[in-house]
């Protein structure tokens, strides 16, 4: 009786899950393709606040692939935004007379950004975890200092401003709007292509590395090539978000680029659950959205962010939407450990 | 640019006493990767706990007047509170963000440190504006906390921290002496010796004490260690005590030398003296202070032939260099298995 009563609903409930959570997915698209169209109060802020959201997506599923998919911790990550972001303003604005197209500046951005991925990733090859860390966090800092340092080159604190705004077939792109949608379709083709990569022969490459690297690479891994590819495909997002950000602004300043941003990005990850796409996309919401919206807290917003890393890492480390591999990661520890109780067992995600 | 003899001893003098606050703080760095092999991401708050505590007691001092009557002991004073502000912030951090997490996977203890770290840093930012909400909850338009006592709670937290940066009361200035041309502040002399000072203490104590035999055991392996009957918790509990202390020491100087103090304070020193920690050989007390002292000594003399604002930039670049070239640092052994 129990059997016959279970056994179809351990069948149905998975797919209706699945289902379930394809018609959120689908209505959320929907909801936020359709939002900029739409009339209601303060639309303009709405549609500022959720296109930033997107920028930190962005960033975020960039990230996601260093550090939630090779496990390669990236403290320094904004660097590769400032890069994008500086390749736009130097070669869209008057500081040196040129005034190359949006659409042919993204793919340099993009290149220069991932060949200074690569360069982050070459010296780096050896070192694991909290030296990664320290590293990459000086090399985020060099960056910085260099845009505020080499003014001949960045202008300095002064900043790059008056920068050209990109156009599209002879349509000018400058309103929130226009810059939610392109936000929003570069989001799309990202999560279409780092879902891919996650489940692609790449991608289970990274995990290897990142499960244990020595069998890894016992197992035939190319570690040092998956690595940099890592180090410049995260390197490369981050680049072109940078550059729409630029664009978006029309003005950059080197304290845009600061430690902060790094600590922002990676803070999203972890508590929306790393190496886990929707969690990317949930933690982005929660940590760059919400804020905004509650304004009266905003001081206490570091804060409480804070406060949230330590609490979620000792509380619940794979995140709010955690990857299901992550997450078995991350608890099989305690499995080993002979003098704790056995633990409840993992659910699946 | 011309450069006599005279400015390069100072500047050597000079790198040396801002080596030496390097050093200070990596001791505590190198101390807790000792045992417990992992960075201590928020030593650098730890640091700039102690700064303000030293602060908030020397201002009080001040204010009672003790410190005219009687200047020594009032410094003293001060460093005691600097250094209990800092090893109460050390210990709770490794009590309520660190243990929970001991055996959890590599990550986890770094980003709750980073946590922690932003944590600090807001919360002695925020202090007044806390007690400044907290104190003015009412209910029914009738507020719980007296003003007078609302207004007693803010200004004490006031003193204590804030968003703006603070002055430190300028007590190393007291002049200096000349050999031949150069000119040595007695205040850099005391900060020299101070972490000579420390490094030896610490030295003597990992080396010739109790305590120090059960630090290396719990280094080595903390299961064999606890079979062996050391308490691992306590000895883990100890090392950020000590640790924390001297972070202490170094930020109630610094605030003496630097005369301004902020919340973000502990940043660049925190990723320079982790620089020299690992530049040193990171586990390795005498590695830390030399680490310290290298650092230093290339950034004064790095200021030299660059603009003073590639200060920052030599310093990344000396870690990334140490750490692609010689991981294990100038005086570190050759590591076995990889830890790295």
């Amino acid at each position: 009786m129990k059997n016959s009563n279970s056994a179809p609903h351990k069948i149905i409930a998975p797919a209706l899950a699945v289902r379930l959570r394809s018609a959120i997915t689908l209505l959320a698209v929907i909801a936020l393709a359709t939002l900029p169209i739409l009339d209601f109060p303060l639309r303009s802020y709405w549609v500022r606040v959720i296109g930033y959201a997107g920028l930190y997506i962005i960033l975020g599923l960039g990230l996601n692939v260093v550090v939630g998919f090779a496990g390669l911790l990236d403290l320094g990550y904004v660097a590769f935004y400032a890069i994008g972001a500086y390749t736009f303003g130097l070669l869209a604005g008057g500081h040196f007379n040129i005034h190359l197209s949006f659409w042919l500046i993204l793919p340099i951005a993009a290149l220069l950004a991932a060949l200074a991925g690569i360069l982050l990733g070459l010296p780096v090859l050896r070192m694991r975890g909290d030296y990664l860390a320290i590293v990459t966090l000086g090399f985020g800092e060099i960056i910085r200092l260099l845009a505020t340092n080499l003014i001949g080159l960045t202008n300095g604190s002064q900043g790059l401003y008056k920068l050209d705004s990109p156009s599209l077939f002879g349509f000018e792109l400058k309103s929130g709007t226009h810059f939610y949608y392109t936000i929003f379709l570069l989001l799309l083709v990202i999560i279409f292509f780092t879902y891919r990569l996650d489940r692609s022969r790449i991608g289970r490459a990274w995990i290897a590395i990142r499960e244990d690297e020595d069998v890894a690479q016992m197992m035939g891994v190319n570690t040092t090539f998956y690595k940099l590819l890592a180090f410049a495909i995260g390197a490369t997002i981050g680049g072109l978000g940078g550059s729409v950000f630029a664009a978006w602004q029309g003005s950059i300043f080197p304290d845009n680029f600061n430690l902060f941003v790094s600590i922002n990005v990676l803070c999203l990850i972890i508590i929306g659950g790393m190496g886990s796409i929707p969690g990317v996309i949930i933690g982005a919401f929660a940590l760059i959205a919400l804020p905004d919206i509650l304004r009266e807290f905003a001081n206490y917003r570091l804060l409480l962010f804070g406060l949230l890393l330590v609490i979620m890492m000792i509380a619940r480390p794979e995140g709010f939407i955690p990857s299901r591999r992550r997450q078995l990661e991350l608890h099989a520890e305690d499995v080993n450990e002979t003098d704790q109780p056995p633990r409840k067992k993992v659910e699946k995600a | 640019m011309e450069i006599n003899l005279t400015t390069l001893i100072e500047q050597t003098i000079n790198g040396i006493t801002v080596g030496s606050f390097y050093a200070l703080i990596a001791l505590g760095y190198t101390m807790v990767y000792g045992v417990l092999k992992m960075i201590n991401f928020a030593h650098s708050e730890v640091f700039m706990m102690g700064s303000y505590t030293g602060l908030f007691m020397l201002n009080y001092l001040t204010r009672s007047g003790v410190y005219e009557r009687a200047p020594l002991p009032a410094i003293i004073l001060t460093f005691i509170a600097g250094m209990l502000g800092s090893a109460v912030t050390g210990v709770t951090l490794e009590r309520l963000a660190y243990r929970p997490l001991r055996r959890a996977a590599r990550l986890a203890p770094l980003i709750s440190a980073i946590g922690a770290s932003i944590f600090l840093q807001e919360f002695v930012r925020l202090l007044p504006a806390m007690g400044e909400a907290i104190t003015g909850i009412s209910i029914g338009g009738i507020s719980i906390v007296p003003k007078s006592v609302q207004t007693m709670v803010v200004g004490t937290l006031a003193s204590f921290g804030g968003a703006y940066p603070k002055a430190y009361p300028g007590i190393l200035n007291i002049g200096g002496f000349t050999i031949g041309e150069v000119y040595i502040a007695y205040g850099r002399v005391l900060v020299i010796a101070t972490s000579l000072a420390m490094m030896a203490f610490l030295y003597i104590l990992v080396k010739y004490t109790r305590l120090g035999k059960a630090m290396r055991a719990v280094s080595e392996d903390k299961d064999t260690a606890a079979l062996m009957g050391v308490n691992v918790n306590r000895v883990i509990a100890q090392t950020f005590l000590i640790g924390s202390a001297l972070a202490g020491i170094a930020g109630v100087l610094a605030g003496m030398y630097y005369l301004q103090i902020k919340t973000s304070m502990g940043f660049i020193p925190g990723i320079k003296a982790f620089t020299a920690a690992v530049l040193g050989g990171i586990g390795n007390i005498p590695g830390a202070m030399l680490g310290g002292y290298i650092l230093g000594l290339a950034e004064a003399i790095g200021v030299q032939f660059l603009p003073a604002v590639y200060k920052d930039v030599v310093a990344f670049s000396l870690l990334i260099l140490t750490l692609v070239f010689k991981p294990t640092g100038l005086l570190g052994g050759t590591v076995t298995g990889r830890r790295m």
